[in-house]
């Protein structure tokens, strides 16, 4: 599938409104947190993973994006042309976090009441039934599905319509790991059809599989959006490698290596490599020495986000956003 | 399908929901009690009401009884819509609904016509029981356009409570605060409406306590189209002889509009700026 554009969000901004309230003005508003002034642009068929630690803005970006929450400024265009919100809700699916869907209705029921709502058929409801996996549950009452039925449920509902985006809130939580397996599947057969699949979640392990490309999300900024590799390029990590060999690197190929660790035993050599030449691995087995391990070694999503935000590990994990600390250098307006 | 009719469909579901949902088997021997109940009590021969109140037609009957739709309708109303948004935006399904292409507006009014409809029904049904046992009791039928005013006013202050009970769904996060928030409306209106007007008439220099006072009446009638139950009674009263309480059949159908319109408007407008 070519990377063809499907949407492009241009200066998007949203900020929420908190409670601020006075004594002679109980219902004072004012501005929070939100997100400021962003760019991104979604192509068909590609994953696309948002990072960011709790507060950040990634549920309310994902609520721009699907037309829940409106954006207050910037535009967004499909093909040139500027999206209404009605236009745009019609265009993406969206899955939020945690629907506890519940009550007498069937999942039938309940999928083609969404179908009616998005304005499409009964029958690409029924489809949609199958796509998710739910068919044999069809008539069975919301009450008694389980927690990963619910979020297929959610899923399938996102799906009516086949829309061209597919924006998808933490769809990992209370799955378990065969079903999260049967989801990741589904996504990239889903996205091997074009469509542009947005996803926001903690589980940066199954993230890290999925994703063609990751955008980082820190104080409703986007710092950093790419693929993995231009991300760590960009943030300046180099290419690391960890590799055991049976015997020692003759000096010839030590040339020129740049070598963080090393450790030694009788019979093993340990060696993390930085900025590993393409043909190494090829001439250490013509030279003759056995490779016990080769692998590279990827910074963790954690890091990337650390290296883009400049926070160490441990404020990035456990401080949460508030408003005060939003960087609003871009907006317009003043601060309240 | 056409957008309409995809609307209707989905009236038709929320209209489904509630009428068989479980508060609605609860309601609906306290409607049956209050509406025909009230209908059969003041359709007797040998009624004796206070201040010598003797109901001389049928739409006399009906309009004493319409207190059962004033306390028990208006309830039920209130008690089926009162988790229209909230329990929607406390499961999640909210952010779900909100995301669909459909206009909010359509959104709106398929609350709004699902949660009226689904009392509007009982009521009308029990209405009709009501007129036919005035009928059968006192021997005294309803006319045609006596029994169309009811129904209709019926209908709309049962649209009232229906708009007041889902702003305060749509306006509360959770579904404590929404009940409270359409109970102590429907408290106001409906029981503490009376002690309001004697205070504001008695602060004006009205004589309060002589219940047959012309003054009195008129000014209860006037602060009554501030009330829902108020331009409810105003609409029925329309069909009554010798009942003149300082409002027009012409102000009391402008107060009904001004009622129908101002609230549905103000729903509508929240639901397009509803945000999870």
């Amino acid at each position: 599938m070519a990377d063809k554009e499907v949407m492009q969000f241009s200066s998007v901004k949203f900020r929420h409104k908190v409670p601020a309230p006075k004594w002679f003005n109980p219902f004072k508003k004012q501005h929070g947190a939100g997100i400021a002034e962003l760019d991104f642009t979604l192509q068909s068929g590609k994953i696309v993973g948002l990072v960011g630690t709790n507060g950040a803005g990634k549920t309310t970006l994902l609520r721009m994006m699907s037309g829940v929450l409106p954006i207050e400024s910037g535009n967004v265009t499909a093909n040139g042309t500027i999206l209404s919100s009605q236009e745009l809700r019609r265009r993406v699916g969206f899955m939020p976090e945690h629907v506890r869907w519940s009550g007498h209705e069937s999942v039938e029921q309940t999928l083609v009441e969404f179908a009616l709502l998005r304005g499409c058929s009964k029958d690409s409801a029924i489809e949609v039934l199958n796509v998710i996996g739910l068919k044999n549950r069809a008539s069975s009452p919301l009450d008694s599905l389980s927690q990963g039925m619910r979020q297929r449920l959610s899923l399938g509902i996102a799906l009516l319509g086949t829309p061209d985006v597919l924006v998808l809130d933490e769809p990992f939580n209370g799955l378990d790991p065969v079903a999260i397996d049967a989801f990741k599947r589904l996504l990239q057969s889903l996205a091997r059809k074009g469509i542009a699949i947005v996803i926001s979640s903690h589980h940066l392990f199954e993230l890290d599989q999925l994703i063609d490309t990751l955008a980082l999300l820190h104080r409703g900024q986007l710092v950093a959006h790419g693929t993995t590799v231009s991300i760590q390029e960009k943030l300046g990590f180099k290419q690391l490698a960890e590799v055991c060999l049976d015997s020692k690197l003759p000096k010839k190929l030590m040339n020129g290596l740049e070598v963080l660790e090393h450790s030694s035993t009788d019979k093993t050599h340990h060696m993390i490599l930085q900025s590993v030449p393409n043909n190494l691995l090829k001439e250490i087995v013509e030279s003759g020495i056995g490779v016990i391990t080769w692998r590279e070694i990827q910074p963790s999503l954690i890091e990337l986000l650390c290296a883009a935000t400049g926070l160490d590990r441990q404020s990035i994990g456990m401080n949460v956003e508030n408003s005060a600390w939003l960087p609003m250098r871009k907006l317009q307006e003043e601060e309240e | 399908m056409t957008p309409s009719s995809r609307m209707w469909k989905l009236v038709m579901s929320v209209f489904r929901k509630r009428v068989l949902s479980t508060r609605m088997m609860i309601m609906l021997p306290i409607l049956f009690l209050f509406i025909p109940g009230m209908a059969w009590g003041f359709s007797d021969p040998n009624i004796q009401l206070p201040a010598d109140q003797i109901p001389e037609t049928a739409a006399e009957s009906m309009f004493l009884a319409s207190i059962g739709i004033v306390f028990a309708g208006t309830m039920a109303a209130v008690l089926l819509a009162h988790d229209g948004i909230s329990k929607d935006r406390q499961s999640g399904v909210l952010e779900v609904r909100l995301s669909q292409p459909m206009p909010r507006w359509r959104q709106s009014m398929i609350l709004v016509i699902g949660n009226w409809a689904s009392i509007a029904v009982p009521v009308t049904v029990l209405m009709l029981i009501s007129m036919w046992l005035v009928g059968y009791r006192s021997d005294m039928w309803i006319s045609a356009g006596d029994s169309i005013v009811f129904v209709l006013a019926a209908w709309l202050v049962l649209l009232w409570y229906t708009i007041f009970a889902l702003l305060a769904s749509s306006l509360a996060k959770e579904q404590g605060s929404a009940i409270a928030f359409s109970i102590g409306l429907w408290f106001l209106f409906t029981l503490l409406w009376v002690l309001f007007t004697t205070l504001i008439a008695a602060l004006n220099g009205v004589p309060v306590g002589e219940s047959k006072d012309a003054s009195y009446s008129v000014f209860e009638g006037r602060l009554d189209l501030l009330s829902p139950n108020g331009v409810y009674h105003h609409l029925l009263e329309t069909r009554l002889e010798d009942v003149n309480r300082g409002v027009s059949p012409t102000g009391a159908v402008l107060a009904a509009l001004a009622w129908t319109f101002f609230p549905l408007l103000w729903f509508t407008r929240r639901i397009k700026g509803l945000v999870p």
